[in-house]
Protein backbone atom coordinates (compact mmCIF):
# COMPACT_ATOMS: atom_id res chain seq x y z
CA UNK A 1 0.00 0.00 0.00
CA UNK A 2 1.36 3.39 -1.04
CA UNK A 3 1.75 6.06 1.65
CA UNK A 4 0.19 9.40 0.85
CA UNK A 5 2.30 12.42 1.78
CA UNK A 6 0.80 14.82 4.33
CA UNK A 7 -1.31 17.56 2.75
CA UNK A 8 0.37 20.14 4.99
CA UNK A 9 3.82 19.11 3.68
CA UNK A 10 2.67 19.34 0.07
CA UNK A 11 0.99 22.70 0.70
CA UNK A 12 4.06 24.18 2.38
CA UNK A 13 6.27 23.03 -0.53
CA UNK A 14 3.87 24.61 -3.00
CA UNK A 15 3.71 27.78 -0.95
CA UNK A 16 7.49 28.05 -0.87
CA UNK A 17 7.71 27.58 -4.65
CA UNK A 18 4.91 30.10 -5.31
CA UNK A 19 6.57 32.59 -3.00
CA UNK A 20 9.89 32.23 -4.84
CA UNK A 21 8.06 32.65 -8.17
CA UNK A 22 6.30 35.76 -6.86
CA UNK A 23 9.59 37.17 -5.57
CA UNK A 24 11.29 36.61 -8.94
CA UNK A 25 8.36 38.44 -10.56
CA UNK A 26 8.55 41.29 -8.07
CA UNK A 27 8.99 43.90 -10.79
CA UNK A 28 5.47 43.31 -12.03
CA UNK A 29 4.11 43.65 -8.48
CA UNK A 30 6.02 46.91 -8.03
CA UNK A 31 4.44 48.17 -11.25
CA UNK A 32 0.99 47.23 -9.89
CA UNK A 33 1.77 49.32 -6.81
CA UNK A 34 2.91 52.33 -8.84
CA UNK A 35 -0.56 53.49 -9.99
CA UNK A 36 -2.08 53.80 -6.50
CA UNK A 37 1.10 55.42 -5.13
CA UNK A 38 1.15 57.96 -7.97
CA UNK A 39 -2.52 58.75 -7.35
CA UNK A 40 -1.80 59.19 -3.65
CA UNK A 41 1.09 61.56 -4.34
CA UNK A 42 -0.79 63.60 -6.94
CA UNK A 43 -4.07 63.92 -5.01
CA UNK A 44 -3.15 66.59 -2.47
CA UNK A 45 -6.19 68.69 -3.34
CA UNK A 46 -8.58 65.75 -3.12
CA UNK A 47 -7.22 64.81 0.30
CA UNK A 48 -7.87 68.34 1.57
CA UNK A 49 -11.39 68.30 0.09
CA UNK A 50 -12.58 64.72 0.81
CA UNK A 51 -10.24 63.62 3.60
CA UNK A 52 -7.43 61.09 4.02
CA UNK A 53 -9.61 57.92 4.23
CA UNK A 54 -11.20 58.80 0.86
CA UNK A 55 -7.78 58.95 -0.83
CA UNK A 56 -6.36 55.91 0.96
CA UNK A 57 -9.44 53.76 0.27
CA UNK A 58 -9.37 54.77 -3.41
CA UNK A 59 -5.70 53.83 -3.70
CA UNK A 60 -6.16 50.51 -1.89
CA UNK A 61 -9.19 49.66 -4.07
CA UNK A 62 -7.22 50.42 -7.24
CA UNK A 63 -4.37 48.22 -5.96
CA UNK A 64 -6.80 45.40 -5.17
CA UNK A 65 -8.28 45.60 -8.67
CA UNK A 66 -4.75 45.35 -10.07
CA UNK A 67 -3.82 42.34 -7.89
CA UNK A 68 -6.96 40.40 -8.80
CA UNK A 69 -7.18 41.28 -12.46
CA UNK A 70 -3.64 41.95 -13.65
CA UNK A 71 -1.74 39.71 -11.22
CA UNK A 72 -3.80 36.66 -10.28
CA UNK A 73 -5.74 36.05 -13.49
CA UNK A 74 -2.73 36.46 -15.77
CA UNK A 75 -0.51 34.18 -13.69
CA UNK A 76 -3.18 31.47 -13.58
CA UNK A 77 -3.83 31.77 -17.33
CA UNK A 78 -0.10 31.58 -18.11
CA UNK A 79 0.55 28.58 -15.85
CA UNK A 80 -2.49 26.77 -17.21
CA UNK A 81 -1.24 27.32 -20.76
CA UNK A 82 2.19 25.94 -19.84
CA UNK A 83 0.68 22.80 -18.29
CA UNK A 84 2.04 23.54 -14.82
CA UNK A 85 -1.30 22.77 -13.16
CA UNK A 86 -1.61 19.44 -14.96
CA UNK A 87 1.84 18.43 -13.76
CA UNK A 88 0.88 19.28 -10.19
CA UNK A 89 -2.50 17.54 -10.46
CA UNK A 90 -0.92 14.15 -11.14
CA UNK A 91 0.79 14.32 -7.75
CA UNK A 92 -0.83 12.65 -4.72
CA UNK A 93 -2.30 15.78 -3.14
CA UNK A 94 -5.79 17.30 -3.21
CA UNK A 95 -6.23 19.70 -6.15
CA UNK A 96 -7.44 22.47 -3.82
CA UNK A 97 -3.87 22.75 -2.47
CA UNK A 98 -2.73 24.19 -5.81
CA UNK A 99 -5.20 27.08 -5.67
CA UNK A 100 -4.98 27.50 -1.88
CA UNK A 101 -1.26 28.18 -2.22
CA UNK A 102 -1.90 30.74 -4.98
CA UNK A 103 -4.58 32.48 -2.92
CA UNK A 104 -2.39 32.63 0.18
CA UNK A 105 0.27 34.39 -1.88
CA UNK A 106 -2.37 36.87 -3.13
CA UNK A 107 -3.46 37.42 0.46
CA UNK A 108 0.11 38.35 1.33
CA UNK A 109 0.16 40.72 -1.63
CA UNK A 110 -3.04 42.39 -0.37
CA UNK A 111 -1.51 42.89 3.09
CA UNK A 112 1.69 44.22 1.51
CA UNK A 113 -0.26 46.61 -0.73
CA UNK A 114 -2.36 47.93 2.16
CA UNK A 115 0.71 48.38 4.35
CA UNK A 116 2.57 50.21 1.57
CA UNK A 117 -0.37 52.57 0.99
CA UNK A 118 -0.64 53.26 4.73
CA UNK A 119 3.10 53.98 4.98
CA UNK A 120 3.00 56.21 1.87
CA UNK A 121 -0.12 57.99 3.19
CA UNK A 122 1.54 58.60 6.51
CA UNK A 123 4.89 59.75 5.14
CA UNK A 124 3.72 61.76 2.14
CA UNK A 125 0.32 63.12 3.18
CA UNK A 126 0.53 62.69 6.97
CA UNK A 127 -2.67 60.62 7.05
CA UNK A 128 -2.92 58.87 10.39
CA UNK A 129 -5.58 56.41 11.52
CA UNK A 130 -6.49 55.00 14.92
CA UNK A 131 -5.15 51.51 15.76
CA UNK A 132 -8.67 50.05 15.32
CA UNK A 133 -8.90 51.92 12.00
CA UNK A 134 -5.75 50.19 10.76
CA UNK A 135 -6.90 46.75 11.93
CA UNK A 136 -10.40 47.02 10.43
CA UNK A 137 -8.96 48.44 7.19
CA UNK A 138 -6.73 45.39 6.81
CA UNK A 139 -9.75 43.13 7.28
CA UNK A 140 -11.94 45.06 4.85
CA UNK A 141 -9.06 45.13 2.33
CA UNK A 142 -8.91 41.33 2.50
CA UNK A 143 -12.71 41.09 2.00
CA UNK A 144 -12.49 43.60 -0.87
CA UNK A 145 -9.53 41.72 -2.36
CA UNK A 146 -11.70 38.59 -2.47
CA UNK A 147 -14.07 40.39 -4.89
CA UNK A 148 -11.29 41.08 -7.40
CA UNK A 149 -9.66 37.68 -6.96
CA UNK A 150 -13.13 36.26 -7.64
CA UNK A 151 -13.41 38.49 -10.70
CA UNK A 152 -9.96 37.30 -11.84
CA UNK A 153 -11.11 33.71 -11.33
CA UNK A 154 -14.25 34.48 -13.33
CA UNK A 155 -12.12 35.76 -16.23
CA UNK A 156 -9.85 32.67 -16.28
CA UNK A 157 -12.92 30.50 -15.83
CA UNK A 158 -14.69 31.93 -18.85
CA UNK A 159 -11.67 32.56 -21.09
CA UNK A 160 -9.05 29.93 -21.96
CA UNK A 161 -6.55 31.81 -24.13
CA UNK A 162 -3.93 33.56 -21.96
CA UNK A 163 -3.59 36.48 -24.39
CA UNK A 164 -7.35 37.05 -24.35
CA UNK A 165 -7.27 36.80 -20.55
CA UNK A 166 -4.52 39.42 -20.53
CA UNK A 167 -6.35 41.87 -22.76
CA UNK A 168 -9.71 41.29 -21.02
CA UNK A 169 -8.24 41.82 -17.57
CA UNK A 170 -6.46 45.00 -18.71
CA UNK A 171 -9.64 46.35 -20.25
CA UNK A 172 -11.67 45.48 -17.13
CA UNK A 173 -9.00 47.10 -14.93
CA UNK A 174 -9.07 50.27 -17.03
CA UNK A 175 -12.89 50.40 -16.98
CA UNK A 176 -13.05 49.85 -13.23
CA UNK A 177 -10.49 52.56 -12.52
CA UNK A 178 -11.80 55.18 -14.92
CA UNK A 179 -15.52 54.67 -14.35
CA UNK A 180 -15.00 54.02 -10.65
CA UNK A 181 -12.86 57.07 -9.91
CA UNK A 182 -14.58 59.59 -12.15
CA UNK A 183 -18.04 58.14 -11.64
CA UNK A 184 -17.69 58.36 -7.88
CA UNK A 185 -16.73 62.03 -8.11
CA UNK A 186 -19.89 62.69 -10.16
CA UNK A 187 -17.99 63.65 -13.32
CA UNK A 188 -19.99 61.10 -15.39
CA UNK A 189 -23.41 62.16 -14.08
CA UNK A 190 -25.62 61.29 -11.12
CA UNK A 191 -26.92 58.02 -12.53
CA UNK A 192 -23.41 56.66 -13.09
CA UNK A 193 -22.43 57.91 -9.64
CA UNK A 194 -25.26 55.88 -8.07
CA UNK A 195 -24.34 52.76 -10.10
CA UNK A 196 -20.66 53.10 -9.15
CA UNK A 197 -21.55 53.40 -5.46
CA UNK A 198 -23.16 49.94 -5.50
CA UNK A 199 -20.77 48.38 -8.02
CA UNK A 200 -17.90 46.09 -6.87
CA UNK A 201 -15.67 49.18 -7.04
CA UNK A 202 -17.95 51.34 -4.92
CA UNK A 203 -18.85 48.78 -2.24
CA UNK A 204 -15.22 47.75 -1.73
CA UNK A 205 -14.07 51.34 -1.53
CA UNK A 206 -16.88 52.19 0.87
CA UNK A 207 -16.14 49.39 3.35
CA UNK A 208 -12.41 50.16 3.29
CA UNK A 209 -13.05 53.89 3.88
CA UNK A 210 -15.50 53.14 6.71
CA UNK A 211 -13.05 50.64 8.19
CA UNK A 212 -10.49 53.46 8.49
CA UNK A 213 -12.94 55.46 10.61
CA UNK A 214 -14.92 52.81 12.50
CA UNK A 215 -17.13 55.53 14.00
CA UNK A 216 -18.59 56.32 10.58
CA UNK A 217 -19.71 52.70 9.93
CA UNK A 218 -23.49 52.79 9.38
CA UNK A 219 -26.34 50.75 7.89
CA UNK A 220 -25.29 51.63 4.32
CA UNK A 221 -21.77 50.38 5.02
CA UNK A 222 -23.15 47.09 6.33
CA UNK A 223 -25.24 46.77 3.15
CA UNK A 224 -22.08 47.50 1.13
CA UNK A 225 -20.21 44.81 3.09
CA UNK A 226 -22.94 42.24 2.44
CA UNK A 227 -23.00 43.20 -1.22
CA UNK A 228 -19.19 42.89 -1.36
CA UNK A 229 -19.38 39.38 0.08
CA UNK A 230 -22.14 38.53 -2.40
CA UNK A 231 -20.04 39.82 -5.34
CA UNK A 232 -17.06 37.75 -4.16
CA UNK A 233 -19.23 34.64 -3.75
CA UNK A 234 -20.94 34.96 -7.15
CA UNK A 235 -17.73 35.71 -9.08
CA UNK A 236 -15.83 32.91 -7.34
CA UNK A 237 -18.66 30.39 -7.75
CA UNK A 238 -18.97 30.95 -11.50
CA UNK A 239 -15.19 31.24 -11.91
CA UNK A 240 -14.52 27.96 -10.11
CA UNK A 241 -17.41 26.14 -11.80
CA UNK A 242 -16.30 27.16 -15.28
CA UNK A 243 -12.57 26.77 -14.61
CA UNK A 244 -10.66 24.18 -16.62
CA UNK A 245 -7.22 23.04 -15.48
CA UNK A 246 -5.91 22.78 -19.02
CA UNK A 247 -6.46 24.57 -22.31
CA UNK A 248 -7.12 21.51 -24.43
CA UNK B 1 -7.75 -13.24 -11.32
CA UNK B 2 -5.42 -11.83 -8.65
CA UNK B 3 -5.48 -8.05 -9.10
CA UNK B 4 -2.12 -7.67 -7.38
CA UNK B 5 -0.34 -9.56 -10.16
CA UNK B 6 -0.76 -6.51 -12.33
CA UNK B 7 0.59 -3.07 -11.62
CA UNK B 8 -2.08 -1.52 -13.83
CA UNK B 9 -5.45 -2.85 -14.90
CA UNK B 10 -7.62 -0.88 -17.30
CA UNK B 11 -10.97 -2.43 -17.97
CA UNK B 12 -13.86 -1.34 -20.20
CA UNK B 13 -12.72 2.30 -20.36
CA UNK B 14 -15.04 4.73 -22.16
CA UNK B 15 -14.34 8.43 -22.57
CA UNK B 16 -16.58 10.93 -24.31
CA UNK B 17 -15.92 14.57 -25.24
CA UNK B 18 -19.47 15.81 -25.62
CA UNK B 19 -20.99 13.45 -28.17
CA UNK B 20 -17.58 12.30 -29.47
CA UNK B 21 -16.71 8.80 -28.24
CA UNK B 22 -12.93 9.13 -27.91
CA UNK B 23 -12.10 5.91 -26.03
CA UNK B 24 -14.25 2.84 -26.63
CA UNK B 25 -14.23 -0.04 -24.20
CA UNK B 26 -10.44 -0.06 -23.84
CA UNK B 27 -8.93 -2.81 -21.67
CA UNK B 28 -5.31 -3.77 -21.04
CA UNK B 29 -3.02 -4.74 -18.16
CA UNK B 30 0.57 -3.92 -17.33
CA UNK B 31 2.76 -6.38 -15.44
CA UNK B 32 5.40 -5.47 -12.88
CA UNK B 33 8.72 -4.68 -14.59
CA UNK B 34 7.11 -4.44 -18.01
CA UNK B 35 7.42 -1.68 -20.60
CA UNK B 36 4.03 -1.42 -22.26
CA UNK B 37 3.50 0.80 -25.28
CA UNK B 38 0.29 2.40 -26.49
CA UNK B 39 0.53 3.01 -30.22
CA UNK B 40 -1.96 4.75 -32.40
CA UNK B 41 -2.41 7.46 -35.03
CA UNK B 42 -3.15 11.06 -33.99
CA UNK B 43 -6.48 11.32 -32.21
CA UNK B 44 -6.71 7.54 -31.66
CA UNK B 45 -7.30 7.94 -27.91
CA UNK B 46 -3.80 7.26 -26.50
CA UNK B 47 -3.44 10.47 -24.53
CA UNK B 48 -7.05 10.33 -23.33
CA UNK B 49 -6.44 6.81 -22.00
CA UNK B 50 -3.23 7.91 -20.33
CA UNK B 51 -4.93 11.01 -18.86
CA UNK B 52 -7.56 8.77 -17.29
CA UNK B 53 -4.84 6.58 -15.75
CA UNK B 54 -3.11 9.73 -14.45
CA UNK B 55 -6.38 10.82 -12.84
CA UNK B 56 -6.57 13.99 -14.96
CA UNK B 57 -9.69 12.88 -16.75
CA UNK B 58 -12.75 11.10 -15.36
CA UNK B 59 -13.94 8.36 -17.69
CA UNK B 60 -17.68 7.90 -18.22
CA UNK B 61 -17.34 4.19 -17.52
CA UNK B 62 -14.75 1.51 -16.88
CA UNK B 63 -12.26 0.89 -14.12
CA UNK B 64 -8.60 1.72 -13.60
CA UNK B 65 -6.68 0.01 -10.84
CA UNK B 66 -3.10 1.11 -10.09
CA UNK B 67 -1.12 -1.12 -7.72
CA UNK B 68 -4.37 -2.41 -6.25
CA UNK B 69 -5.90 1.08 -5.85
CA UNK B 70 -8.97 2.07 -7.85
CA UNK B 71 -8.24 5.54 -9.29
CA UNK B 72 -11.81 6.68 -8.53
CA UNK B 73 -12.07 5.27 -5.03
CA UNK B 74 -8.52 5.89 -3.81
CA UNK B 75 -7.14 8.54 -6.16
CA UNK B 76 -4.33 9.72 -3.90
CA UNK B 77 -3.10 6.17 -3.19
CA UNK B 78 -3.16 5.42 -6.92
CA UNK B 79 -1.34 8.68 -7.72
CA UNK B 80 1.29 7.92 -5.09
CA UNK B 81 2.10 4.72 -7.01
CA UNK B 82 2.65 6.47 -10.33
CA UNK B 83 5.28 8.81 -11.73
CA UNK B 84 4.29 10.91 -14.70
CA UNK B 85 6.01 12.64 -17.56
CA UNK B 86 3.42 14.63 -19.47
CA UNK B 87 3.57 15.36 -23.19
CA UNK B 88 4.15 19.07 -22.59
CA UNK B 89 6.92 19.15 -20.02
CA UNK B 90 6.43 22.20 -17.88
CA UNK B 91 7.48 23.48 -14.55
CA UNK B 92 7.55 27.03 -13.28
CA UNK B 93 10.10 28.74 -15.52
CA UNK B 94 11.16 31.10 -12.69
CA UNK B 95 12.29 28.21 -10.47
CA UNK B 96 15.77 26.74 -10.65
CA UNK B 97 16.42 23.07 -11.31
CA UNK B 98 17.17 22.33 -7.65
CA UNK B 99 14.12 24.31 -6.48
CA UNK B 100 11.90 22.23 -8.77
CA UNK B 101 13.40 19.04 -7.35
CA UNK B 102 12.78 20.32 -3.81
CA UNK B 103 9.20 21.28 -4.69
CA UNK B 104 8.32 17.83 -6.00
CA UNK B 105 10.23 16.07 -3.22
CA UNK B 106 8.08 18.03 -0.76
CA UNK B 107 4.89 17.21 -2.64
CA UNK B 108 5.79 13.51 -2.45
CA UNK B 109 6.66 13.86 1.24
CA UNK B 110 10.38 13.28 0.80
CA UNK B 111 13.25 15.19 2.35
CA UNK B 112 15.90 16.24 -0.11
CA UNK B 113 19.43 17.05 1.05
CA UNK B 114 21.91 18.96 -1.10
CA UNK B 115 23.89 15.76 -1.57
CA UNK B 116 20.79 13.91 -2.77
CA UNK B 117 19.93 16.72 -5.21
CA UNK B 118 23.50 16.69 -6.52
CA UNK B 119 23.41 12.92 -6.96
CA UNK B 120 20.12 13.06 -8.91
CA UNK B 121 21.40 15.88 -11.10
CA UNK B 122 24.70 14.09 -11.68
CA UNK B 123 22.78 11.03 -12.77
CA UNK B 124 20.98 13.05 -15.45
CA UNK B 125 24.08 15.10 -16.30
CA UNK B 126 22.62 18.34 -15.03
CA UNK B 127 24.88 18.80 -11.99
CA UNK B 128 26.21 22.08 -13.36
CA UNK B 129 22.71 23.39 -14.02
CA UNK B 130 21.29 23.15 -10.51
CA UNK B 131 21.12 26.95 -10.22
CA UNK B 132 19.74 27.49 -13.72
CA UNK B 133 16.11 28.32 -14.19
CA UNK B 134 13.93 25.72 -15.89
CA UNK B 135 13.16 28.13 -18.74
CA UNK B 136 16.88 28.37 -19.55
CA UNK B 137 17.34 24.61 -20.11
CA UNK B 138 17.39 23.02 -23.57
CA UNK B 139 14.56 20.70 -24.64
CA UNK B 140 16.64 17.59 -23.93
CA UNK B 141 17.68 18.88 -20.51
CA UNK B 142 14.07 19.70 -19.63
CA UNK B 143 13.05 16.20 -20.69
CA UNK B 144 15.76 14.60 -18.52
CA UNK B 145 14.74 16.67 -15.51
CA UNK B 146 11.10 15.82 -16.10
CA UNK B 147 11.88 12.12 -16.16
CA UNK B 148 14.03 12.40 -13.02
CA UNK B 149 11.09 14.03 -11.25
CA UNK B 150 8.71 11.37 -12.53
CA UNK B 151 10.79 8.67 -10.81
CA UNK B 152 11.83 10.77 -7.78
CA UNK B 153 9.57 8.84 -5.37
CA UNK B 154 10.44 5.42 -6.84
CA UNK B 155 6.96 4.83 -8.27
CA UNK B 156 5.86 1.35 -9.22
CA UNK B 157 4.40 2.60 -12.51
CA UNK B 158 5.90 5.31 -14.71
CA UNK B 159 3.66 6.94 -17.33
CA UNK B 160 5.40 8.57 -20.28
CA UNK B 161 3.41 10.46 -22.88
CA UNK B 162 5.39 10.59 -26.14
CA UNK B 163 8.63 11.03 -24.20
CA UNK B 164 10.99 11.13 -27.17
CA UNK B 165 9.08 13.45 -29.47
CA UNK B 166 11.31 16.36 -30.47
CA UNK B 167 14.48 14.77 -29.09
CA UNK B 168 17.67 14.27 -31.08
CA UNK B 169 18.85 10.66 -31.67
CA UNK B 170 21.40 10.83 -28.83
CA UNK B 171 18.85 12.03 -26.29
CA UNK B 172 16.35 9.46 -27.56
CA UNK B 173 18.83 6.59 -27.13
CA UNK B 174 19.68 7.87 -23.66
CA UNK B 175 16.00 7.92 -22.73
CA UNK B 176 15.54 4.36 -23.95
CA UNK B 177 18.45 3.30 -21.75
CA UNK B 178 16.80 5.03 -18.80
CA UNK B 179 13.55 3.20 -19.48
CA UNK B 180 15.39 -0.10 -19.61
CA UNK B 181 17.17 0.72 -16.38
CA UNK B 182 13.76 1.48 -14.80
CA UNK B 183 12.56 -1.93 -15.93
CA UNK B 184 15.64 -3.56 -14.41
CA UNK B 185 14.81 -1.87 -11.11
CA UNK B 186 11.33 -3.36 -11.25
CA UNK B 187 9.39 -0.27 -12.31
CA UNK B 188 6.69 -0.75 -14.91
CA UNK B 189 6.46 1.75 -17.74
CA UNK B 190 3.39 2.68 -19.77
CA UNK B 191 4.30 4.89 -22.69
CA UNK B 192 2.52 6.34 -25.66
CA UNK B 193 4.50 6.77 -28.82
CA UNK B 194 4.26 7.37 -32.54
CA UNK B 195 7.65 5.82 -33.11
CA UNK B 196 7.58 2.20 -34.27
CA UNK B 197 11.36 2.11 -33.83
CA UNK B 198 10.90 3.03 -30.18
CA UNK B 199 8.14 0.51 -29.66
CA UNK B 200 10.28 -2.24 -31.16
CA UNK B 201 13.38 -1.17 -29.28
CA UNK B 202 12.03 -0.89 -25.74
CA UNK B 203 8.48 -2.22 -25.38
CA UNK B 204 7.85 -5.72 -24.04
CA UNK B 205 4.24 -5.54 -25.21
CA UNK B 206 2.24 -3.04 -27.17
CA UNK B 207 -1.41 -2.22 -27.72
CA UNK B 208 -2.43 -0.60 -31.00
CA UNK B 209 -5.33 1.81 -30.58
CA UNK B 210 -7.38 3.15 -33.45
CA UNK B 211 -10.58 5.17 -33.37
CA UNK B 212 -10.62 4.74 -29.59
CA UNK B 213 -10.48 0.92 -29.67
CA UNK B 214 -7.64 -1.47 -28.89
CA UNK B 215 -7.28 -3.42 -32.12
CA UNK B 216 -4.26 -5.55 -31.20
CA UNK B 217 -2.22 -6.35 -28.09
CA UNK B 218 0.94 -8.46 -28.07
CA UNK B 219 4.72 -8.37 -28.14
CA UNK B 220 6.14 -6.48 -31.13
CA UNK B 221 7.60 -9.71 -32.56
CA UNK B 222 4.34 -11.67 -32.14
CA UNK B 223 2.40 -8.87 -33.82
CA UNK B 224 4.75 -9.02 -36.80
CA UNK B 225 4.63 -12.82 -36.93
CA UNK B 226 0.86 -13.08 -36.64
CA UNK B 227 0.25 -10.43 -39.32
CA UNK B 228 2.80 -11.51 -41.92
CA UNK B 229 0.10 -13.08 -44.09
CA UNK B 230 -2.42 -10.25 -43.59
CA UNK B 231 -2.95 -8.81 -47.13
CA UNK B 232 -3.26 -5.24 -45.82
CA UNK B 233 0.00 -5.57 -43.93
CA UNK B 234 1.71 -7.05 -47.00
CA UNK B 235 0.35 -4.19 -49.10
CA UNK B 236 1.78 -1.71 -46.59
CA UNK B 237 5.20 -3.38 -46.65
CA UNK B 238 7.85 -1.34 -48.47
CA UNK B 239 10.95 -3.49 -48.12
CA UNK B 240 9.70 -7.03 -48.51
CA UNK B 241 10.30 -7.80 -44.84
CA UNK B 242 7.34 -7.11 -42.52
CA UNK B 243 8.13 -4.45 -39.93
CA UNK B 244 6.10 -3.20 -36.98
CA UNK B 245 5.34 -0.08 -38.98
CA UNK B 246 3.88 -2.23 -41.76
CA UNK B 247 1.67 -3.99 -39.21
CA UNK B 248 0.62 -0.62 -37.80
CA UNK B 249 -0.20 0.85 -41.23
CA UNK B 250 -1.88 -2.39 -42.28
CA UNK B 251 -4.12 -2.40 -39.21
CA UNK B 252 -4.87 1.33 -38.94
CA UNK B 253 -4.89 2.31 -42.62
CA UNK B 254 -2.91 4.75 -44.74
CA UNK B 255 -5.22 7.73 -44.34
CA UNK B 256 -3.62 10.71 -42.56
CA UNK B 257 -5.35 11.59 -39.28
CA UNK B 258 -5.86 15.06 -37.91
Amino acid sequence: METIPKTSTALSSLLRADLVTQWRNRRSFILLLLVPIIILISWKGIIEKFGGPFALSTCITIGLVAIGLMGYSNTVARDREKGIFQRLRVAPMPAWCIMASRLLIQLMMIVLLTTTIFIAGNNIDHIKLSPSGYIISFLTAVVGGAVYLGLGQLIVGLIQNPETVNSTSRLTYFLFIMIGMFGELGVLGDQIKEIVLWSPYGTVKRIIAAGMQPGTWNQETTTALLLTIAYAAVFSFIGIKKFKWNNK
Amino acid sequence: MNTHNYILQVHGLNIYYGSFHAVRDVSFDVLPGEIFGLLGPNGAGKTSTLSAVEGLLKPQSGSIVVAGNDINKKPLHAKAAIGVQLQATSFQSELTVSEILQLYAGIYGMSMSREKIFSILKNIKLEESSGRKFGQLSGGQQQRLSLAIAVLHEPRLVLLDEPTSGLDPQSRRQLWERMESMREKGHSVLLTTHSMEEAEAVCDRIAIIDHGRVIATDTPQSLMDSNKTNPEVIAASRRGKITLEDVFIGLTGKAIRS
